[in-house]
């Protein structure tokens, strides 16, 4: 495994997205669905954005879905935490939208910059950030 | 009696406050170079506050126990700022609001205090911001939240990157070129070429915005606002109190605010459309226009494909119609006027304050002081003001204000 880069900015893990932190350790992709109204809840809430509903559960997604759209980040700007991403120039932001619904920001890794499209159908994979923060990331499926 | 359809509001306030008096410092980017003399955010805000009292004629001592309504700028980590504003100012406020809604915050407070205006709780308020980015150096680490927990730790580079996806999928499913963009570029900049106040004031072409470096893919230096040093600021009095001012009365028409707007499932919003779609409606609705009776708009402008959404959104036309943007004149001359003094792209947006200077705007060109640039003979103008890129999403606090000239 490459080594881990300590300067990155990573997630706090917050007592309502701790499962999905823990899952992604395991490989696992979890998103909150409202046991009353079916909604997906993402990001992480203490209950359904959609009815209120506090009865929400962790559900595993099937770690499929695509590019809904993506920019390419040539040049860091703005805040300090950001020169920290300089090596991984030039890289791909995208809203990969899920097979089940919910839409995430996320990387495109695993193929060149230059051929993600929209509508592209892509996988998740994990990366470790930390000891305990694996990110969820997409490659081409 | 008036109601709004679908939505909680139930009461108009239509006519029941006017913008008498507006104050605009020239923006700048002094402190960008080493060396060179800075000035203070209190410096603007004086400046700004002084141009408004002197453009309403009235003096510091009539806005003790009144209404004081502040924007907050973004990188600012002082949570009582608004307090801070009025020991800066001397004023003694009988109704303190910060804005909470970003860069709509100027747009928001219009609204609020025009409401505590028609309960009779004040008769008069003052609604100021300032901020010198360039001059201040507030730093500001990663706050709690989405963007921390779920944006930061991908290498998101602030707003830039999530307007670049809204604008490749816009192109992408409407097939929305640079030209069409490019046009409203080119308006907002002949405008600003027109306008003593404005910043970037040398006229382009629709080449010039294509040519011009591309910043995050496919969002191009001529797409982005430029930031800024400057105040702003605008009184609005009861209309029995506007009629003994020195300056025609700008009466507000209509209002709407939309935050945390979603267009399906909150977990996967249609990041197309934006919340002005139901701001618009219901300020229109409440001042009983139809698109026809709106002479200009002035539109909340962070980046170009923001005004075009918007310009769709409020109806103007269907979603992704090309040809409306092909066949429409968007000048001061034309069918559609919009952001008549070259919005903040091309003044320059201090901070969250910039969503005054479309107030600013509107209230100078219903005025007739619009200079070169002046609408002929307009009746009604549509503000907007937005802020916030939430997760997912498009911009999450959206506020529109119907400005008005007659009774």
């Amino acid at each position: 495994m490459a080594e881990l880069d300590v300067r990155k900015p990573l997630p706090a893990i917050t007592t309502e997205a701790k499962p999905f932190w823990d899952a992604a350790a395991q490989q696992k992709l979890m998103i909150q669905r409202c046991h009353d109204c079916n909604a997906w809840v993402w990001t992480p809430r203490p209950s359904c954005n959609e009815c209120g509903s506090e009865k929400i559960e962790w559900t595993q997604m099937s770690g499929k879905g695509e590019v809904y759209s993506f920019t390419v980040i040539r040049q860091v700007v703005g805040r300090a935490a950001s020169k920290s991403f300089e090596p991984d120039i030039p890289y791909v932001i995208a809203w990969v939208d899920l097979a089940e619904g919910p839409r995430l920001i996320t990387n495109i890794v695993g193929c060149p910059v230059d051929e993600v499209k929209l509508g592209m159908k892509v996988a998740v994979q994990f990366e470790q950030a930390s000891e305990k923060v694996w990110l969820p990331k997409f490659k081409p499926a | 009696m008036f109601r709004l359809k679908h939505f909680g509001s139930t009461m108009s306030i239509t006519n029941k406050a006017a913008i008498v008096g507006i104050g605009d410092t020239p923006t700048d980017r002094l402190g960008s170079k080493p060396g060179e003399p800075r000035k203070s955010s209190a410096e603007y805000l004086s400046w700004a506050l002084h141009l408004a009292l002197e453009d309403a004629g009235l003096t510091l001592k009539d806005f003790q126990g009144q209404g004081l309504g502040v924007t907050i700028p973004t990188a600012y980590p002082q949570p009582f700022w608004p307090e801070e504003v009025s020991e800066i100012l001397g004023i003694t406020p009988g109704f303190l609001l910060g804005g909470a809604t970003g860069g709509a915050g100027a747009v928001s407070l219009l609204g609020g205090m025009s409401a505590a205006i028609n309960s009779g709780f004040i008769d008069l308020a003052l609604v100021i911001g300032a901020a010198a980015p360039f001059s201040e150096h507030w730093g500001g680490g990663i706050q709690p939240g989405d963007m921390r927990d779920w944006e930061i730790p991908y290498g998101t580079m602030g707003p830039n990157s999530k307007i670049a996806m809204v604008m490749r999928r816009h192109m992408h499913q409407y097939g929305t070129t640079l030209d069409h963009l490019g046009k409203v570029a080119v308006a907002a900049r002949y405008h600003a070429s027109l306008n003593p106040l404005g910043y970037l004031r040398k006229p382009i072409t629709v080449d010039d915005y294509k040519n011009s470096r591309l910043v995050a893919d496919p969002v191009r230096l001529l797409d982005c606002v430029m930031p800024a040093n400057g105040g702003k600021a605008y009184i609005l009095a009861s209309p029995e109190r506007a009629k003994t001012l020195r300056k025609k009365p700008i009466y507000l028409k209509g209002f709407g605010e939309r935050s945390n707007p979603s267009y399906g499932p909150r977990a996967g919003s249609d990041a197309l459309i934006m919340g002005v779609k139901d701001a618009g409606r219901v300020a229109m609705e409440m001042a009983g226009v139809k698109h026809r009776d709106i002479n200009f708009l002035e539109l909340y402008d962070d980046y170009v494909i923001v005004v075009y959404l918007q310009i769709e959104d409020l109806g103007f036309c269907e979603k992704g119609d090309l040809k409306f943007f092909e066949n429409t004149d968007f000048t001061f001359k034309g069918q559609l006027p919009i952001q008549t003094g070259g919005g903040i792209i091309n003044c320059g947006q201090p901070s969250t304050a910039g969503g005054v200077h479309h107030i600013l705007e509107g209230v100078r060109q219903l005025r007739g002081e619009g200079g070169e640039r002046q609408v002929p003979n307009p009746k009604i103008g549509l503000i907007s003001g937005l802020g916030v890129l939430p997760y997912g999403k498009n911009l999450g606090c959206c506020a529109v204000a119907i400005l008005g000239n007659e009774v």
